[in-house]
């Protein structure tokens, strides 16, 4: 667990900007527990000022006894003894129990309920926000952000409960007891607390710099490790390592820096709590022997200004991390309050015939550069239309229109007539199974991975797909067969077989309508061979979109549309397409030009 | 353990010092009470011996002197340890990083990448904590703690032993606990880790999670792990919170105690003053912030032990490459491989039998097959990745297994079937075969790869900036920038694995004939599973299930060669048969 954050008075007026009523007002769920924890510190704090009270008084006690030598010392100690020791019971039992709350409530709630909303989100957040931001982004404010906010909110609320209410009791009990010896004690705290906060600015610019040359190192060595092969086939190991000790050395260098500012904290803090315990001294010995004042009330005071120094300790403790705290709660709010995915609720109506026309479509990712432009296609139900074109003219795009991953930016798309904007997405993704070039295995059985899409597909069912998808051979020749585990970056299985297995994953889903994103280009050929077989079974009946840079696989579509920047240039058949002698012609006469 | 903190060996004077200085400032720390004690006893109480407050003022000087020096030597302390530390915990990365680089490809995919990682950073870190700890307060608190004992023998021996048998017994339930809690954090860290791969598979593949419709369940595999680690997180939490409350009460007790009991023994006479007591109950408040701190690192000490033992097993891994000083050779071009076969470590089946082939200089030859027909182990024998387990692979009738992989490698420019770039510009990637190429070549090796276009758009030019893992540009850029590069590098041998699996036809089409223009007379070996790629070169090699079974021309394979023909017809569809 790490040491507890907390915010310093002095940037109170900065501590209560949007971040922080924001925090405050996520506490609300659990502001019954909050406020219990409160009164227990409250309690405690009053523990915290009887017991120094109580030993203040049997030192008294003892120093009144070598004047006197009354006997029954040890006699009349007792009570108070006791008591002692009954309020520092009672101190143990309830810091306990504070943790206990604190724990179990502030900490589970951030810890698990934060995570829990932010995988909530996750779910009804576009695609193009998930193709935008790297996974490493959103896995750090999810794990790292949260557990810091956990780490750092429960010791807030300590703070701010106990902290400043413990050292405004203390100061008030001091000048109770003697204002003259309070007088040092409260005018060198705010001074400690001064100059820890002065360190701890400082010391936070360091940190900064630290945690960012960490993280180019972090980057470094993941480039270095990921590129392995490249780095030595190139002889660059050298080189490299060079680069990764001078960023290395960097790094530690502020480190110092940043460690040492953290750690001188404490004793200068310790130091002004021992110059405020001279100074009592010097004051409390003039005023004992000059106007006579019991030694006891010194013993409290000097007692007292120790308990004084440890909540300012946490608060300066607190003080570096404060903006560290907000940087990641602010990380995690600009997450959940990202804008959604509209969803409508419509349905389809069965059955699915597979027409599909797409009117007048224009579409882009990037506003300044349009990609489609008023694309209109029109396909029967039944046909198999191929979509060619060269890197980059946005074959993928129509997948994720059709998919309703992205959505378009004017026109209508309609399945069976029906413009699937009113349709719900998941509804209309239902009648698409979907092979994409990317692999995608979670980590689980083979048999729940090909069972993906149907997930109440029974053993004998997943096998007959796993058969027609020629995966069942090799499936089987697994250590546990069907039961196998598997993964995204599992060597059990070759890249083609993960490919087949997508394709079994597909036959499975039997849906209506077929999605083949260059489905084909890591499979073995002759296996493709068999495949083709299957897919033309599987085509069977339903509208495909297949999409190919091996151009022999679909010779026989029905419509081929080929693309070039985004622009439908030519449409029609194979054979019309290739009489035409214009871009297709082109593209199909290179596969043999040497 | 050891040979991680040998590191620490250059470090130990500094590391002394800092130890002597945290040292004398633990010792003024404790000086403080006592004299405390003596303005109380003396000052204040031995009014009779004159100038009272004289020596009130004089044993004031002296405790501020005390602070002084504490501070002073408290800063020096820091000051020196995070020197040694932080020269330590980089002497640790770069021996980390190194040894990384002289393991073999083997060894390295059976770490991974992503555990390498994560060694090399938050294991190193937690190293570099544990370090700073020990080195740092842990050093000083049984100085600490024995010193207080000490004094407050001194002040009255029995009392002392309320001390004596307080502390270890607090240890002791401290060590039980970090024990106990223990556990907790294993299953914690398991399922935060699993957390965290879920996220990422989820991301990965959030559109076939769409497409069918599982994003539901998707996130209750989330909640799920999540729930698991919080759960484990809390419990060790809030068993770990009793720590300090413990050591609160078991500590005040012996303070109760010990006034209560010196008030008894100063009845009876024992020469004991109130003064002593007083030290005394102040030196239990200095060894109580002592445990209080102690106990986190106590407990984070299992933490540090999986650090320990994941990165030993980098330091002490044993698939090393030979290394054998480069000699600077210049090869002809010509290469042959004997009877070569690879079967990889524990697996029952080579993935590459009895492979016969003569590549003469200056051939543009190919190497066809379909997945795991072993073109890739084949590609990385060639770069001298890994060794034949039978046969030999030479290089001009040079076994390639005697000589330097640097030298082997040196002479084979390669483009693999990951184009793998580095951030930084294009320029740098580029140069990266060829450092002193002027600006000239490069845009060149561009242009023949088709990608100068792409590039002179950019306002940047050559000095567009690539991000890690090339994001900013499609896979199809990634990869002709990679084919620039393996052309820029000047070589006898080119090999080009799977590099052009992400163009299309026509781009691939213009970037062999530019190739073969420019790589005329160069040893050229294309391994590939498309045959358009294939069809044009000098001579085939067609590879299956770690066989050869078939060489010779586009033309005679067709005739000859069954499994080609097939290929062939798979992807071509027949027509220019």
């Amino acid at each position: 667990m790490k040491k507890n954050k907390e915010p310093q008075p002095k940037k109170k007026r900065r501590l209560l900007d949007e971040t922080t009523k924001r925090l405050i007002h996520e506490l609300r769920p659990i502001r019954g527990w909050v406020l219990l924890s409160a009164c227990l510190s409250l309690l405690l704090i009053c523990c915290a000022v009887a017991a120094p009270k109580l030993m203040g008084a049997i030192v008294d006690e003892l120093y009144v006894w070598t004047k006197t030598h009354t006997p029954d010392l040890a006699k009349r100690l007792l009570p108070g003894a006791a008591l002692l020791f009954g309020v520092y019971a009672l101190q143990s039992a309830m810091s306990y129990g504070n943790a206990y709350l604190l724990n179990n409530f502030v900490t589970r709630y951030f810890t698990a309920g934060l995570r829990i909303r932010l995988s909530e989100k996750l779910r009804r957040l576009p695609v193009s926000y998930v193709d935008k931001t790297p996974a490493g982004d959103v896995i750090d404010r999810m794990m790292d952000d949260v557990g810091y906010m956990a780490d750092t909110i429960y010791g807030l609320i300590e703070v701010l409960l106990s902290g400043f209410l413990q050292m405004f009791v203390i100061a008030l009990i001091l000048f109770l007891t003697d204002w003259r010896m309070a007088i040092p004690v409260v005018l060198l705290s705010p001074l400690s607390v001064l100059l820890s906060a002065k360190m701890a600015t400082l010391g936070e610019k360091h940190w900064d710099k630290h945690f960012n040359l960490g993280g180019e190192l972090t980057a470094l060595a993941e480039e270095a490790y990921t590129n392995y092969p490249t780095t030595k086939a190139f002889n660059r190991e050298d080189y490299l390592q060079k680069k990764y000790d001078d960023l290395s050395e960097r790094h530690q260098r502020n480190g110092i820096f940043a460690n040492f500012l953290s750690s001188i904290v404490q004793p200068v803090i310790i130091f002004v709590d021992a110059l405020a315990y001279i100074v009592v001294a010097v004051v409390g010995g003039w005023l004992i022997v000059h106007r006579g004042i019991p030694i006891g009330t010194v013993v409290t005071v000097i007692l007292f200004a120790r308990q004084i120094s440890s909540p300012l300790e946490r608060v300066a403790f607190g003080l570096s991390n404060v903006q560290h705290v907000k940087a990641s709660a602010r990380r995690v709010f600009a997450l959940l309050d990202l804008p959604e995915e509209p969803d409508p609720v419509g349905t389809v109506q069965p059955p699915t015939r597979g027409r599909v026309e797409l009117r007048h479509v224009d579409f882009s990712y990037d506003p300044e550069k349009p990609l489609i432009r008023d694309l209109s296609i029109d396909v029967k139900p039944g046909q198999k239309v191929a979509i060619v074109g060269p890197t980059g003219a946005g074959k993928t795009t129509i997948v994720n229109l059709l998919m309703r991953f992205y959505d378009i930016a004017a026109g209508q798309i309609l399945i069976d007539g029906q413009d699937v904007s009113q349709i719900s997405r998941s509804e209309n993704r239902k009648l698409f199974a979907m092979v994409l070039q990317d692999t995608w295995l979670f980590k689980g059985t083979v048999a729940e991975n090909v069972a993906y899409g149907c997930p109440d597909a029974t053993r004998e069912q997943i096998e007959r797909a796993c058969d027609s998808a020629y995966c069942d051979r090799f499936i089987r020749r697994l250590p546990q067969g069907y039961d196998t585990v598997i993964s995204e970056d599992s060597t059990a299985v070759s890249a083609g077989q993960k490919q087949l297995l997508t394709i079994a994953r597909a036959m499975l889903a039997n849906r209506p309508l077929l999605i083949l994103d260059e489905a084909t280009s890591n499979v073995d050929t002759r296996t493709e061979l068999l495949i083709q077989k299957a897919m033309d079974r599987l085509m069977g009946g339903r509208t495909c979109f297949v999409i190919a840079h091996r151009l022999s696989t679909i010779v026989d579509a029905d419509l081929i549309l080929v693309l070039r920047d985004g622009q439908i240039v030519e449409q029609g058949t194979h054979r019309a397409l290739l009489a035409k002698k214009g871009f297709y012609a082109e593209l199909y006469n290179s596969q043999y030009a040497i | 353990m050891r040979e991680l903190l040998s590191y620490l060996k250059p470090y130990k004077g500094k590391i002394a010092l800092a130890t002597c200085l945290m040292a004398i400032a633990a010792v003024c720390d404790l000086l403080l009470p006592t004299l405390m004690s003596n303005v109380l006893d003396k000052g204040v109480y031995g009014a009779a011996e004159g100038d009272t407050f004289g020596y009130i003022l004089r044993t004031a000087g002296w405790m501020l002197l005390t602070c002084l020096v504490s501070l002073a030597s408290v800063a020096g302390g820091y000051w020196v340890v995070y020197q040694a530390i932080s020269g330590y915990t980089w002497s640790l990365r770069s021996a980390l990083f190194r040894k990384v680089h002289t393991m073999t490809l083997t060894e390295v995919s059976r770490i991974g990448t992503s555990n390498l990682v994560t060694r090399s950073t938050h294991d190193v870190g937690t190293l570099n904590w544990v370090v700073s700890m020990l080195c740092g307060n842990l050093i000083i608190i049984p100085l600490m703690f024995l010193g207080g004992v000490v004094l407050c023998m001194r002040k009255d021996f029995q009392l002392s032993l309320v001390i004596l048998c307080a502390v270890p017994l607090l240890l002791a339930v401290m060590l039980w606990m970090s024990k106990k809690i223990a556990h907790l954090w294993d299953v914690s860290d398991e399922y935060c880790d699993r957390q965290n791969d879920l996220v990422r598979e989820r991301l990965r593949g959030v559109r076939v999670i769409r497409a069918f419709d599982r994003e539901m369940r998707a996130h209750e595999r989330v909640t799920d792990a999540t729930r698991v680690m919080s759960e484990n997180m809390i419990r060790a939490n809030v068993r770990m919170s009793i720590i300090d409350p413990l050591a609160g009460f078991v500590l005040n007790t012996a303070a109760v105690l010990i006034v209560y009991l010196g008030g008894v023994r100063m009845e009876r006479g024992s020469g004991l003053t109130p003064g002593d007591v007083f030290a005394m109950v102040q030196y239990i408040a200095i060894i109580l912030g002592a445990i209080v701190s102690v106990s986190f690192a106590i407990v984070a000490l299992p933490h540090a032990r999986v650090a320990v033992r994941r990165l030993s097993q980098i330091t002490q891994s044993q698939g090393l490459e030979e290394d054998r000083p480069a000699q600077g050779l210049t090869f002809s071009g010509q290469l042959a491989l004997e009877h070569v076969g690879y079967t990889y470590p524990g697996s029952p089946n080579p993935a590459l039998t009895d492979l016969n082939l003569q590549i003469g200089a200056g051939e543009w030859v190919s190497v066809i097959g379909g997945t795991g027909s072993g073109k890739t182990t084949l590609a990385e024998l060639l770069l001298a990745f890994r060794t034949p387990t039978e046969g030999t692979l030479r290089y001009d009738g040079q076994d390639a297994a005697a000589l330097s992989p640097k030298d082997v490698r040196a002479n084979v420019s390669c483009c693999l079937q990951k184009s793998m770039l580095y951030a930084g510009t294009v320029a740098e990637n580029l140069r990266m075969g060829k450092p002193d190429a002027s600006d000239a070549e490069l845009w060149e090796a561009l242009e023949l790869a088709q990608i100068a276009d792409f590039l002179r758009e950019k306002p940047e030019g050559l000095d567009f900036k690539l991000e890690q893992a090339a994001t900013n540009v499609s896979g199809g850029q990634k990869q002709r920038i990679a084919i620039a590069r393996a052309l820029l590098k000047d070589a006898p041998i080119y090999l080009f694995d799977d590099s052009f699996s992400a163009l299309d036809f026509l781009t691939e089409a213009k970037v062999r004939m530019a190739m073969n223009e420019k790589l005329a007379g160069r040893t050229r070996i294309v391994i590939t599973q498309r045959v358009v790629s294939a069809m044009h070169c000098d001579r085939i090699f067609v590879l299956s299930n770690g066989a050869l079974v078939g060489a010779g021309t586009h033309a005679e394979l067709l005739q000859t060669c069954p499994i080609y023909r097939e290929i062939y017809l798979s992807q071509t569809g027949g027509e220019a048969l």
